[in-house]
């Protein structure tokens, strides 16, 4: 029984403020470049999508991580990044599959999210619950009703 | 700076020149910004008698200090600049995502002057600002242009960009970002396109900085949980977005049809926001830190008006739809898509589009001026192919582009053009709703609903409900209203947050995050000043009180129909009483002694 | 009398409108009954506190009942009453 963030794009609003709870919390200033969580919106199609750290069970990034600034903690089995052992190789860029370990320039460090040690904004301010902290093992029951009422539809005739 | 970042950019577009200077506190402090400090720039460097489309006129584009924040629903700017449709101040004011990316550039505003001899863009990346060839950009719609722009400079890049329509000068033509956002009314994009300006693309990596987080986190988690919990900005707009308002307006017979010939439309509902949801809704859309959701993304599949995009708002449903007896909402979806794309407002396109009807009712437009397009009431497909002409600058388009007041006027009946200071009227009908018809007429940018929104008291019944059809007290709530106004829009908020806060928690956030207090007696004096400010430079333009008036249609010709029947606007009683209140001579121009209380100069 | 539903108070009653064979004296009498039918999910839209909730917008006959007398505005079966619930502006 462990939290997740679940990511529910079909209600996202593309309206960021997930990133400036991200990077006020974190950096102390309103800045999307320097956030954990990053929104990817289609302007055409006005579909928008926020991405962050899976927190894999086997994680790329820890396996390539010479220094072990990356590890993973083995209570809440969340990978964590410990800038100060940080060299700055940027292996950790290269290996995640989904792009959400990021190189901020200005500040010269890895930005990955840590979940707020379990409380995280994003999850907080989401106006839509585009973003919910839920348990990962019950995560998906919502959206599995809501689909299983078709076939309800479907078959009470 | 905390909040404001400090710096304003400057670029020439005649000689090239690119530069950048200080903010001065005080004058951010005493307008803070956007619409407010945008009007302050364009009194101390555009003189006001200036041609809206020559090199000496300016154009402004300004976030506010609340801009890319986390407070709600904060993140627009404003456009000021001398109207091409007005001649009056024109201040459009959009959402989006475009307003914050250039706070996060280093900018508090960009100011354009001159004109460029062939078409450019405006490339800036944080300090790196350059201006460079859209010769190849020239005649692209507003999708194509921004694609276009991202290829060659950031796949990140937010654009604000012009159309076709734009760069025809068409007299309504606005300007765009994030595709389907618009700096909408009074002709801002034909002032941009006069500079030879097609877009500015934006990519910012900075930052915005709070002088108080954990004041501005309170202020601003009371502020989001005010909003959340209020009906309209909580749920309402979410769900059916504005165009919820048409059968509200409906109903209550101030839902002005055929030109404004009435106040009824019987298949109203069909145009409504619970159709829309019902049947073109994909999902609601935020702008930067919005909390409310009200954007539409639709899509039509109807293969005769097929497209996808934003909208339509309930100006533009009603404005396509009832204005024009038209109750085809995949058409008017179509031709809402078609102002976005080709960069064009579609209140003012909507209005002159009934006006025109009117007028080929009358015989004083023909099919031979039409190039063979019936524009008769409720003909849905020629509704939509004028548009398109107009937005392409073709045929009867041409016409069109001119707007419903010159275009009335050429076929000598200015008095169909329902217009205020050359600024078509907005989807409220001021026979049926008093104060509202007060706003229109004293607007500073001409007819605008947003600029002092008492259908919220007058209909809505927010924060109070007061009788739409009484004229006591209006003159009182109209200013109010437009004070709060002014002053909101110059923080970068949403007027949409007022379901749900005001004055109190707008001054109590922009303090925290500027650092400079201001109470809610600053704040609303803030929304005076620029209230004044914006009437001084519309009277030395030439305007004078003769232009706060209404169309002789809403002040002689009663409803015909529903349940306002028989009402006309009550404008000339009203007009004295607000006049004394603002503090006006009985030629609605500023005492001495107003002017000095708010710290103006005559 | 015709009773119209707009905006969410269509998805709870499930119509447009319905035809209200029932005689109700007042506003409060028809707000009433029709809560008794469809449930507190109608109520909450309308009602606060007992009392007509400041926001909902309800017209008779074209005026709104915030100026007649409010849940004692009195009705006739002749009349159309028009529900919307507070979700509007713009």
């Amino acid at each position: 029984m462990a939290s997740m963030l679940m990511i529910n794009a079909d209600k996202c609003t593309g309206c960021h403020n997930c990133e400036l709870a991200c990077s006020m919390g974190h950096e102390g200033v309103f800045r999307p470049s320097a956030t954990r969580v990053h929104v990817y919106t289609w302007e055409r199609e006005g579909f928008s999508v926020p991405m962050m750290c899976q927190h894999c069970r086997d994680a790329p990034c820890i396996t390539v991580c010479t220094p072990h600034a990356l590890t993973r903690d083995p209570v809440t089995g969340w990978v964590n990044l410990d800038n100060g052992k940080c060299i700055g190789c940027k292996m950790c860029v290269q290996a995640c599959p989904f792009g959400n370990a990021v190189w901020d320039e200005e500040t010269v460090k890895i930005l990955k999210c840590d979940n707020c040690g379990g409380d995280p904004a994003c999850a907080k301010v989401c106006p839509t619950h585009a973003l919910e902290w839920v348990d990962d093992v019950t995560a998906t029951r919502a959206r599995k009703r809501a689909f299983s009422e078709k076939f309800k539809h479907a078959f009470s005739e | 700076m905390d909040g404001w970042i400090g710096k304003v950019l400057r670029v020439n577009l005649s000689t090239d020149k690119v530069s950048t200077e200080a903010l001065d506190p005080g004058l951010a402090k005493d307008y803070i910004g956007a619409r407010g400090l945008g009007t302050k720039i364009m009194t101390d460097e555009v003189d006001p008698k200036v041609d809206p489309l020559s090199p000496e006129n300016k154009l402004i584009f300004m976030p506010g200090p609340l801009t890319g924040t986390f407070a709600p629903s904060a993140g627009r700017y404003t456009v000021v600049t001398k109207g091409a449709l007005t001649g009056a101040i024109a201040s459009a004011n959009s959402g989006g995502t475009w307003g914050p990316a250039l706070k996060f550039a280093g900018y508090d505003a960009v100011i354009i002057e001159g004109a460029a001899p062939k078409p450019v863009y405006l490339w800036i990346k944080n300090a790196k600002v350059e201006i460079r060839d859209a010769s190849h950009l020239w005649g692209k719609d507003v999708p194509e242009t921004s694609d276009a722009i991202r290829a060659e400079t950031d796949d990140d890049a937010k654009i604000a960009c012009i159309g076709p329509a734009g760069e025809n000068r068409v007299l309504f033509a606005c300007i765009m970002n994030d595709l389907h956002r618009a700096a909408g009314r009074s002709g801002v994009g034909a002032v941009m396109g006069s500079k030879n300006l097609k877009a500015i693309a934006v990519v910012g990596t900075g930052a915005v900085t709070c002088a108080d987080p954990k004041a501005f986190e309170s202020a601003v988690v009371k502020a989001r949980d005010k909003i959340h919990k209020h009906p309209v900005g909580g749920t309402g707009l979410r769900l059916y977005g504005t165009d919820v308002l048409t059968n509200i307006l409906n109903q209550i017979g101030g839902y002005p049809t055929k030109n404004y010939q009435d106040g009824h439309f019987p298949t109203a509902d069909k145009l409504g926001g619970e159709t829309l949801a019902a049947t073109l809704l994909q999902r609601p859309k935020g702008c930067f830190s919005c909390i409310i959701s009200c954007g539409r993304v639709t899509k039509v599949t109807n293969p005769k008006y097929a497209g996808e995009g934003e909208g339509p708002e309930y100006e533009t449903s009603w404005g396509f739809g009832g204005d024009c007896c038209i109750d085809d909402l995949d058409a008017v979806t179509k031709a809402n898509y078609l102002c976005n794309e080709y960069g064009m407002d579609a209140i003012s396109m909507a209005v002159t589009v009934a006006c025109a009807m009117e007028l080929y009712e009358m015989g004083l437009i023909t099919k031979e001026d039409t190039g063979g397009i019936a524009l008769e009431w409720g003909n849905a497909e020629a509704m939509v192919e004028v548009t398109r002409l107009t937005g392409i600058g073709e045929g009867f388009g041409k016409k069109l582009a001119l707007g419903s007041y010159r275009l009335a006027e050429s076929c000598g009946h200015p008095e169909l053009s329902m217009t205020v200071k050359k600024q078509e009227i907005p989807a409220y009908d001021a026979r049926a709703v008093q104060g509202i018809g007060l706003n229109f007429a004293t607007a500073n940018c001409g007819a605008a609903h947003v600029r002092g929104y008492t259908i919220a008291p007058e209909v809505l019944g927010n924060p109070v409900k007061v009788d739409k059809d009484t004229i006591e007290g209006k003159p009182a709530l109209v200013i109010l209203f437009q004070n709060l106004t002014a002053a909101l829009d110059a923080t970068g908020a949403c007027l949409f947050t007022t379901f749900g806060i005001g004055a109190d928690e707008l001054a109590e956030m922009l303090g925290a995050v500027t650092g400079v207090g201001y109470t809610s007696e600053d704040f609303m004096k803030c929304g005076d000043r620029i209230w004044n400010l914006e009437r001084q430079w519309n009277l030395n333009a030439g305007l004078t009180a003769n232009d706060d008036t209404l169309p002789p249609r809403l002040l002689k010709e009663p409803i015909k129909t529903g349940a306002s029947k028989g009402r006309l606007s009550r404008l000339p009683e009203m007009l004295p009483e607000y006049y004394e209140l603002r503090g006006w001579d009985k030629n609605g121009v500023p005492t001495a002694s107003k002017l000095g209380e708010l710290g103006l100069t005559a | 009398m015709m009773v119209q539903y707009f905006a969410l108070l269509r998805d709870v009653t499930g119509k447009k409108e319905e035809d209200w064979r029932q005689p109700e004296a007042t506003l409060g009498d028809l707000l009433h009954a029709l809560v008794a039918k469809y449930g507190r999910a109608f109520e909450r839209w309308v009602l606060k506190d007992g009392d007509l909730w400041n926001l909902v917008i309800i017209l008779v006959n074209g005026r709104d009942v915030r100026h007649l007398q409010r849940l004692a505005t009195p009705l006739a079966p002749t009349d159309t009453v028009v529900i919307f619930p507070p979700v509007g502006g713009g």
